[in-house]
C-alpha cells in the first residue's frame, strides 16, 4: 500500500497549491480552439536564468515539484518522473535549429532539453539528490508505470519516501502532429461541453502532478491500493480484466467512485461504458477529462483529484456524471489512451 | 528469493547480427565504426565517424517480414534483437503473450531516427506521413508488444545513455516483486540527424575512431545497435541453459550537471558501491569491468577516478565502444550481453586504439583477448543528468 502525503498539481484549471477547484469560487475553464493550456504559475522557487531556459514540459514538472521538495525538507529516496515525450517543444525548437542553420553551429539548450529525463534529471541537481532518478516514458503507461515503480519501492522499504509524477505539454508541435493523426475534434466547442460532443477525437490537454509516496498511514491524503495496466483492443478482454482487478481489491463497489477517463472520443467510448457497467448501479461516477484535456500522463491528473476528493470527503458537481450516495469510501480511476492503453488506480481513505 | 537468471539473448549491431557474430568480433578487435555512408541525410555524411549497421532499412524489412505500417528503423533493429532473445531462450507463444510476462525495453531517439520526416509532420497542415504515431520510443515496445502480444505489463524507459541498463533493473524488479514471472528486456537506438546533431553541439564527437581511457581521447563515435535480454527466475529454469544471474543493480543520480559528470564522480561511485551491496559482494569478488568509457574527455577520467575510489585496485576493465561506439539507448544492454558473454565463455576482449593512460588516474584497458576466470562482471551505464545506472551479472 502505497500513502500520498501531499500533492502539487498545475493544470488547466486552478490546481495549484491552496487555490484549487474547490475553493468554490473558482470558475471551470473551457477549452480555446478545443486546447486547454495549463494555467502555470509563477514559478517563483524557479531561478529566473534556469527558468529561462526550461522547456515547457520541463518548467510545468519542476514548478510542481519544488514547492513538495521544499515542505519535505530532506532529500527525497527517489524522484520517479513519467512523461510522454518530455519537451517536444524543445526538440522541434532543435530540430528547426538543424534545418535552418544546415547543421552549422547549434545551441544544445534546446537539445538538453528535450530529452525526456530532462525534468527529473533537473529536479535531482537542483535539489542535490543523488539518490534513484528515473523517467518513465512509456506513453499512456508513463505515470502508472512510475507508480508501479514506487509501489516495488516501498515492498522492498517502507520506510523510504519518494516524489513521484508527471508532465507533459502540448507545444505546437506534437498538437499539430497528433491533430494530424485524428486525434482531435474537428469541430469547435462552445463553452465546457466536452461530453456533449460525441464525435471521433478529443480536446488537447497538459499538466503536471506531483506526489509525495511513502508507506506511512498516519495524516495520509490517501492511499493507493493497486494499479494495473493492460493493453488490448478487445472489449471482452476489457472486461476480463476490470473484473477481475474488482473481484481482488473492490469489495464493496457501492462506496467506489468511478473516475472515468472518458473523453467523447466516440471511438473509445464503449470502453468507459463497460468500465461503468461493471461497477454495478449503486457507484457514483465521475470524469474529469473536460477539466484536464486529453494527453498522454492525464490519469496524473486524475489520481490528484481523486486524492483531492477523498481527503476532503467531497465530490464537487463539475465532475459528477452520477452521483448515487455521499460516503466514497474509494475511487477507481480507470483511463485508457487511445483505444489500446488501458489503467486502473483504486485509491482509498487512508 | 529465487536468483534473477538471463536464460536468452539477442544483439544486432555494427560488428554482427547476431550474439555469436558478435562475439567473434569481439575476440578478432574488430572496429565497427568508420565514416557515415554517403547516402544517410546529413552534411555529416562521408565526415564523421560513426557505428553503422550496414544492413538497409527495406532489407530489414524483407529479412525480417515487417511491413506494419509506421514501423521505423528503430523498431526494426528492436524486432531483429527481440526475435533472437526469444528464439535462444525458446520461450513459447503461450509464454509470451502470458499476463506474466513483461516487456521493459528503452529508446531515446525512437522514431525521431525519421528527423526529416518529424520535421515535416511537425509543420504540416495537412495529410502527415504513416510515422505520426511512431516519433515516441514508446513506439518501438508498442510495435513489439502488438506484434507478438506480449502479455504483461509493458514499460518504456529514457534516461538517456543509461536508459537499457535500467529497463533491465526494472525488469528485475518486476519479477522479484512477483508482478512478473519472465521479462524481456532491452533497449535500442539507431543513428539518427538529431541526436549526431545534439551531441556535436556538445563538442563530444570525435572526429576520429574514439579511443576510451585514452590520454589522448577527442570524443566519442555515436553507433546504432539493439539488445534484448530474457530475464527469468531460477526456479522456473530447471530445463533450461543458465547464461548467468543478474546478482546486483543500482541506479544514483550525480546530480552535478545536465551534460557531465562530477570530478570525483558521486553518481557512478554510488551506482558502482550499492549494486555490489545489492550483489553482496565485495569490490574484490569483480573479475571485469565493463566500463561506460564513452571516449569523452569528461566521462573516462571521472570514470576512472570513481573507480579508483570503489576498487582501490580496479580489477580489468574496457570500455566496448571502441568496437561498436556509442549506442545510446541501447548500450546497457548491449553491454549486458557482452558482459554475459565473458562469464560464458570465461575471457575478455580488447580495447581498441589506446596508447596512454590518463595521466591523472592511469588506469589501463585490457589491451589483448585473453582467457581468464570471470565470475562477476560489473557493467556500467552513465546518461545524461547524471543518471548512473551499473549491473552485475555473475557465474551461474
Amino acid at each position: 500500500m502505497m500513502f500520498i502525503h501531499d500533492t502539487v498539481c498545475i493544470s488547466p484549471q486552478q490546481s495549484y497549491l491552496q487555490e484549487t477547484l474547490f475553493s468554490g469560487s473558482n470558475e471551470i475553464k473551457s477549452p480555446v480552439k478545443n486546447i486547454l493550456y495549463a494555467i502555470e504559475p509563477s514559478y517563483e522557487m524557479i531561478p529566473p536564468g534556469i527558468l529561462r531556459r526550461m522547456g515547457r514540459a520541463v518548467r510545468l514538472g519542476i514548478g510542481a515539484a519544488l514547492p513538495l521538495t521544499k515542505k519535505e525538507g530532506k532529500p527525497f529516496d527517489g524522484i520517479i518522473i513519467g512523461t510522454s515525450m518530455g519537451g517536444m517543444e524543445d526538440c522541434v525548437k532543435f530540430l528547426n535549429q538543424i534545418i535552418e542553420y544546415n547543421e552549422g553551429t547549434l545551441t544544445p539548450t534546446n537539445f538538453v532539453q528535450s530529452t525526456p529525463n530532462a525534468i527529473a534529471g533537473q529536479l535531482g541537481l537542483m535539489t542535490k539528490n543523488n539518490h534513484y532518478n528515473i523517467t518513465h516514458v512509456h506513453r499512456g503507461f508513463s505515470f502508472e508505470n512510475a507508480l508501479l515503480d514506487v509501489d516495488m519501492l516501498l515492498n522492498d522499504d517502507k520506510n523510504r519516501t519518494y516524489l513521484v509524477g508527471a508532465a507533459d505539454e502540448i507545444s505546437s508541435y506534437n498538437y499539430n502532429i497528433e491533430r494530424l493523426a485524428g486525434g482531435y475534434k474537428t469541430e469547435p466547442l462552445t463553452g465546457n461541453n466536452l461530453f456533449n460532443s460525441l464525435s471521433p477525437g478529443t480536446i488537447a490537454g497538459e499538466g503536471a502532478a506531483m506526489f509525495i509516496i511513502n508507506g506511512d498511514a498516519p495524516k495520509a491524503k490517501a492511499a493507493i491500493k493497486a494499479v494495473h495496466i493492460f493493453q488490448t483492443e478487445n472489449e471482452e478482454e476489457l472486461r476480463k480484466q476490470i473484473q477481475h482487478f474488482m473481484q481482488a481489491h473492490i469489495p464493496q463497489s457501492a462506496s467506489c467512485l468511478l473516475l472515468s477517463g472518458e473523453n467523447a472520443d466516440s471511438r473509445y467510448q464503449h470502453y468507459y461504458h463497460c468500465c461503468e457497467s461493471l461497477m454495478g448501479t449503486s457507484s457514483s461516477i465521475a470524469r474529469f477529462k473536460h477539466l484536464s484535456g486529453e494527453y498522454p500522463t492525464a490519469s496524473s491528473f486524475a489520481v490528484w483529484l481523486a486524492a483531492e476528493i477523498l481527503d476532503r470527503q467531497q465530490l464537487p458537481a463539475f465532475c459528477v456524471k452520477k452521483q448515487v450516495n455521499n460516503a466514497i469510501e474509494s475511487v477507481l480511476v480507470y483511463n485508457n489512451y487511445k483505444g489500446i492503453q488501458h489503467s486502473l488506480v483504486l485509491l482509498q481513505k487512508a | 528469493m529465487s536468483r534473477i537468471v538471463v536464460t536468452g539473448m539477442g544483439v544486432i549491431s555494427s560488428i554482427g547480427n547476431s550474439v555469436e557474430e558478435n562475439r567473434s568480433s569481439l575476440k578478432n578487435a574488430v572496429c565497427g565504426i568508420s565514416k557515415i555512408d554517403e547516402n544517410f541525410p546529413s552534411r555529416f555524411a562521408g565526415v564523421l565517424p560513426f557505428a553503422q549497421i550496414h544492413t538497409s532499412t527495406e532489407n530489414l524489412q524483407k529479412q525480417l517480414n515487417a511491413y506494419e505500417p509506421g514501423v521505423t528503423r528503430t523498431s526494426l533493429l528492436a524486432l531483429h534483437a527481440f526475435e533472437e532473445a526469444i528464439t535462444s531462450s525458446r520461450l513459447t507463444a503461450a509464454q509470451i503473450t502470458s499476463y506474466d510476462t513483461a516487456l521493459i525495453g528503452a529508446s531515446t531517439v525512437g522514431g525521431i531516427c525519421l528527423t526529416d520526416q518529424l520535421y515535416a509532420d511537425a509543420n504540416a497542415a495537412t495529410g502527415g506521413s504513416e510515422y505520426l504515431q511512431s516519433y515516441d520510443g514508446a513506439s518501438v515496445n508498442m510495435y513489439l508488444q502488438k506484434r507478438f502480444g506480449v502479455g504483461g505489463i509493458i514499460n518504456t524507459i529514457n534516461t538517456a545513455c543509461s536508459s537499457s541498463a535500467n529497463a533491465i533493473m526494472y525488469g528485475a524488479r518486476l519479477i522479484k516483486s512477483g508482478r512478473a514471472k519472465r521479462a524481456i528486456v532491452g533497449g535500442v537506438d539507431c543513428i539518427a540527424k538529431f541526436t549526431l546533431n545534439g551531441f556535436n553541439s556538445l563538442f563530444i564527437l570525435s572526429d576520429e575512431i574514439c579511443r576510451p581511457f585514452d590520454a589522448g581521447r577527442k570524443g566519442l563515435n555515436l553507433g546504432e545497435a539493439a539488445a534484448f535480454l530474457i530475464l527469468e527466475r531460477e526456479e522456473d529454469c530447471t530445463e533450461k541453459n543458465i547464461l548467468a544471474v543478474l546478482s546486483g543493480y543500482a541506479n544514483s543520480n550525480d546530480a552535478y550537471h545536465p551534460s557531465s559528470l562530477s570530478d570525483d564522480g558521486d553518481g557512478p561511485y554510488l551506482s558502482m558501491s550499492q549494486a555490489l551491496h545489492i550483489a553482496n559482494l565485495t569490490a574484490k569478488d569483480i573479475s571485469f569491468v565493463n566500463a561506460h568509457g564513452t571516449a569523452t574527455e569528461n566521462n573516462d577520467e571521472v570514470e576512472s577516478k570513481a573507480m579508483l575510489r570503489v576498487f582501490n585496485k580496479p580489477p580489468a576493465f574496457a570500455s566496448t565502444k571502441s568496437n561498436i561506439g556509442h549506442t545510446l539507448g541501447a548500450a546497457g544492454a548491449i553491454e549486458a550481453v557482452y558482459s554475459i558473454l565473458n562469464i560464458m565463455h570465461q575471457e575478455v576482449y580488447p580495447a581498441l586504439n589506446f596508447s596512454n593512460p590518463i595521466p591523472s588516474t592511469g588506469l589501463i584497458p585490457v589491451q589483448a583477448y585473453s582467457a581468464m576466470p570471470v565470475q562477476h562482471v560489473m557493467s556500467n551505464s552513465f546518461g545524461f543528468a547524471g543518471n548512473c545506472s551499473s549491473l552485475i551479472f555473475s557465474r551461474a
